[in-house]
């Protein structure tokens, strides 16, 4: 009983920590060019050069380095305000 | 196998937690660094949104390379595209960041006779062939751009006399517009009792002050 509810609570913590692999490094990257479709400020073109560089690293099989390249590119596009 | 079990979810929960592998401030990136802070500085962000953006990236990337160790080659080449990058950036940023100056007055076209009907920015009826004349002038040099410059008499207050002005300016441009000149090489502005060019002790005077001209730019 114990151990069961130990291993549910472990996968309860894990899976919203692995959140964002339920979309692929890809299919987020290219909802990013989406979004900031014609949008040439800072923000949207740093977006777009770190969702390549996650896509690159996913390549590479760093799937830690390419999460982490995503969410600094979701964050920016975030600031870019969407396409122009 | 339910301690196996055990193990392996607790390493997904790190592994998906892990991170922080982009820390730029790292020895290794100094002149990295200096060199995105330098054309951030300079406007970069704004004036060459592309460049800044890929030197930024780039010195993340760079960043991350370092901190997993490993990969001599792609280390140096990221830090050197980050400072290349950079300097382009702030180049450029000064290039397209510079202020443009400003127009300057090349030639002046007096509308000599052009007149308006008092405290008003209606024109006198004998103003139109004088306007006509004008008209013509702009058709035929069609590669210059005018200021219409109104100017009054300093009689009156001055706030009054410059909206005035602006609004007999702004009467006059209509007029060369409704005959054919592109609005887009034509402004207006009302100068009020600013220009004053002959002593007011007369009505000669004050009806040489009160006057429209065309101020070609360049």
């Amino acid at each position: 009983m114990r151990i069961t509810l130990l291993l549910f609570t472990l996968f309860a913590f894990s899976m919203p920590a692995s959140a964002g692999m339920f979309s692929t490094i890809d299919e987020r990257a290219n909802q990013i060019s989406t979004q900031l479709e014609g949008n040439n400020s800072y923000h949207a073109h740093l977006a777009r050069e770190l969702a390549n560089i996650a896509v690159e690293e996913k390549g590479q099989h760093d799937v830690t380095a390419a999460l982490e390249f995503i969410r600094m590119a979701e964050s920016h596009a975030d600031q870019a305000g969407g396409a122009e | 196998m339910i301690k196996r079990m055990i193990v392996a979810t607790a390493a997904l929960s790190l592994a998906a937690c892990a991170g922080g592998h982009s820390n730029i401030d790292i020895d290794e990136l100094s002149e990295a660094r200096a060199a995105v802070a330098a054309s951030k500085a300079a406007g970069a962000e704004r004036c060459a949104p592309k460049l800044q953006a890929q030197a930024v990236a780039s010195l993340y990337w760079a960043a991350h390379e370092i901190q997993e160790g490993g990969h001599a080659t792609e280390e140096t080449e990221l830090t050197e595209r980050a400072i290349s990058k950079a300097n382009a950036a702030r180049t450029q940023a000064k290039v397209n960041c510079a202020p443009k100056a400003a127009p300057k007055v090349v030639e002046i076209i007096k509308l000599s006779g052009v007149n308006f009907a008092n405290n008003s920015a209606d024109l006198t009826p004998e103003s139109i062939a004088i306007l006509d004349g004008a008209v013509a002038t702009l058709k035929r040099r069609a590669d210059i751009k005018v200021e219409v410059a109104a100017h009054t008499s300093s009689r009156g207050a001055a706030a009054y006399n410059l909206s005035l002005s602006r609004s007999r300016a702004a009467s006059v441009m209509d007029y060369l517009v409704s005959h054919g000149i592109a609005a887009d090489r034509l402004t207006s502005k009302g100068y009020g009792e600013t220009q004053l060019i002959a002593d007011e002790s007369t009505r000669a005077g004050e009806a040489q002050n009160r006057r429209v001209e065309l101020r070609v730019m360049n």
